[in-house]
């Protein structure tokens, strides 16, 4: 790694991309594939590693199904689009071309959930997480700051299958260590509430931790860098002694992180109060800066703490 | 710039085009039998049997069925998956598998043999049976394959209806800008779609026209069913900084005159009433 980087100083798709340099310097196998869609950092990369680079222009459905061929020629490639056109335009693609024949691909989208905010329901990745675990053999991380994305780079070096990586935009700052091999990462001690969140919104849970704390709620919160599939034996002693639990996502609320947990404590049998704070269904299609998106869908700080308290008072 | 393609053994041998023509009939004679007992597209089968016998046993691809992984092996993709009876009889035949799977695990039972192509089948490269994808894994494959030096092609045969997918014009796109003279399109060019003839619902013509403006050499072959005609199209030197598209004029269902040229037979069944006389067609045509 570039010690000279400072990761959480740099967008995260910036992180990534300066990682994944270093790592395509040194295998002439890692090709970028885009949709004619850029980055500051993939300049450089473009402009040093010109055979490695490939702008498959605007047609997503072809360029997942040169990523699945390059794949089995002994390429691996790393497909970066923004994650609504790269989870829904090629999704048949993604499914036949990449899972059913376990294409050894990197997916990287960068735009989750309301990252886009003006530009509105097309732009936005409201649904990718609900489309892509869906999704099976399909492994999907979702860093929560510049750090963590930056090295997730390192897992092109040796997929097990496909892989997606769902990239928020603008620089996060660290959280404390981290360990990809273990999925997730527990941040705080509370026995009273778990909160659980992935990406950039456990920047927002960690904030909703402290708000709760002040009123005597003891909170922990639980972000979850590999979503699916989640780590059994890491997420249930994560939950481990936690009363009750809540998730927060910036995604419509069918099938999305809220799902995943919903199911994986009833396959469990971890019956323990469940708020799932998400985008109400009517709600998802806007445009608008994202704050105030949040602040409308009760996913700002003082909306998920009005939720969760009155949650905890019924 | 022309040049000659590689023949690094092992090739098949090359067989006469009588021996091209018992083959190609044999093949329909196993694809009418498993359609029969177990379902298929048998007119999708029967407009590019004599393509296949050209592509497996005509000399053109190098493969070698003993070694369905050899990395020296040329590449078929049937993009057009529901083809799927003949090109598992034709491999089954030529050794890649158990004969008796086509009888015994072909659409039901163990089904290793499915009513569509799976890459996990020895000697089939690609899952299909959604439209318009073996293009752009074509594509794929022969760009990774061009900057690795390799000398091996990819044949992808497409249907013609199925080059209404936007995805095929994507990858033809790519395919002419990026000169992959190791990718050749086979378009099974039969003029019938699933309810009606192509012409009828959403033209193609000018088809050849329109694979020259995106950029690729262009060859059509007035009767595709015609060996001589085949083998010289796809075998004869082609270019090597652009891409080639064979456009084969075929007929859907060509072999049993019950089947031919009449759109409603991509989804009909072969039934008891109709089966003594397309074996008896066959037989005839074997003599």
């Amino acid at each position: 790694m570039n010690a000279a980087t400072d990761f959480s100083a740099v967008d995260m798709r910036d992180a990534f991309f300066l990682r994944l340099y270093d790592i395509a310097r040194q295998d002439p196998t890692v090709v970028v594939l885009s949709n004619d869609f850029g980055a500051p950092s993939l300049d450089r990369f473009r402009a040093d590693l010109p055979g490695q680079f490939v702008n498959a222009a605007i047609s997503e459905q072809n360029m997942i199904s040169m990523a699945a061929g390059m794949a089995m020629a002994g390429r691996k490639p790393v497909v970066y689009s923004i994650a609504s056109f790269l989870t829904l335009r090629a999704l048949e693609q993604v499914k036949v071309d990449i899972c059913v024949m376990g294409a050894k691909v990197m997916l990287v989208g960068v735009g989750c959930g309301y990252a886009y905010s003006v530009d509105g329901p097309t732009h936005h990745a409201t649904e990718d997480i609900a489309i892509m675990r869906a999704l099976s053999g399909m492994t999907v991380w979702s860093p929560s700051e510049s750090r963590v994305a930056g090295a997730m780079a390192d897992l092109v070096s040796d997929l097990p299958g496909p892989a997606y990586l769902r990239f928020d935009r603008g620089r996060w700052p660290g959280l404390g260590a981290f360990d990809l091999t273990r999925g997730l990462r527990v941040l705080g001690e509370g026995e009273q509430v778990a909160i659980i969140a992935t990406g950039i919104m456990t920047h927002r849970a960690l904030a909703v931790a402290e708000t709760l704390r002040h009123s005597g709620v003891a909170c922990r919160v639980i972000d979850l860098l590999r979503l699916s599939p989640p780590d059994r034996g890491e997420l249930l002693a994560a939950l481990a002694g936690a009363g009750r639990v809540v998730t927060i996502e910036e995604q419509a609320a069918p099938g999305g992180l809220g799902g995943l947990v919903a199911e994986f404590m009833a396959d469990e049998g971890l019956l323990r109060p469940l708020l799932r704070l998400a985008i109400d269904p009517a709600l998802v299609f806007a445009y608008g800066e994202r704050d105030r998106l949040h602040g409308e869908r009760g996913l700002d700080v003082d909306g998920a703490v009005a939720r969760i308290e009155a949650w905890m008072r019924r | 710039m022309i040049a000659t393609p590689s023949k690094e053994t092992p090739m098949p041998p090359t067989e006469s085009v009588a021996d091209l023509k018992r083959k190609a009939n044999q093949l329909r004679r196993r694809v009418l039998e498993m359609c029969y007992a177990h379902g298929g597209h048998i007119s999708t089968c029967y407009s590019y049997v004599e393509i296949l016998v050209a592509l497996y046993y005509g000399g053109v691809l190098r493969h070698d069925p003993s070694r369905p992984d050899w990395d020296g092996r040329d590449r078929f993709l049937l993009s057009k998956g529901h083809g799927e009876t003949l090109l598992f009889a034709a491999l089954a035949d030529m050794g890649y598998f158990p004969a008796q799977w086509c009888d015994t695990a072909y659409r039901g039972g163990e089904c290793r043999l499915g009513g569509h192509v799976d890459h996990k089948i020895p000697g089939i490269e690609t899952t299909s049976g959604a439209l318009g994808h073996g293009l752009g894994l074509g594509c794929g494959m022969a760009w990774a394959a061009g900057r690795a030096g390799r000398d091996h092609a990819h044949y992808v045969l497409l249907g013609d209806a199925e080059c209404s997918e936007g995805s095929v014009w994507e990858a033809a796109l790519f395919a002419a800008h990026h000169g992959l003279g190791n990718l050749v399109a086979i378009i099974d060019r039969n003029r019938i779609g699933s309810l009606d003839f192509t012409e009828n619902y959403i033209a193609l013509e000018p088809f050849a026209d329109k694979w020259r403006a995106f950029g690729w050499e262009v060859r059509e072959v007035a009767d595709g069913h015609d060996f001589d005609q085949l083998i010289h199209a796809l075998a004869a030197e082609r270019p090597t900084d652009r891409p080639m598209a064979v456009i084969a004029h075929t007929v859907k269902g060509k072999g049993v005159a019950a089947f031919e040229n009449d759109p409603t037979w991509h989804v009909r069944a072969v039934t008891a009433d109709l089966i003594d006389q397309a074996r008896a067609e066959l037989m005839e045509e074997n003599r």
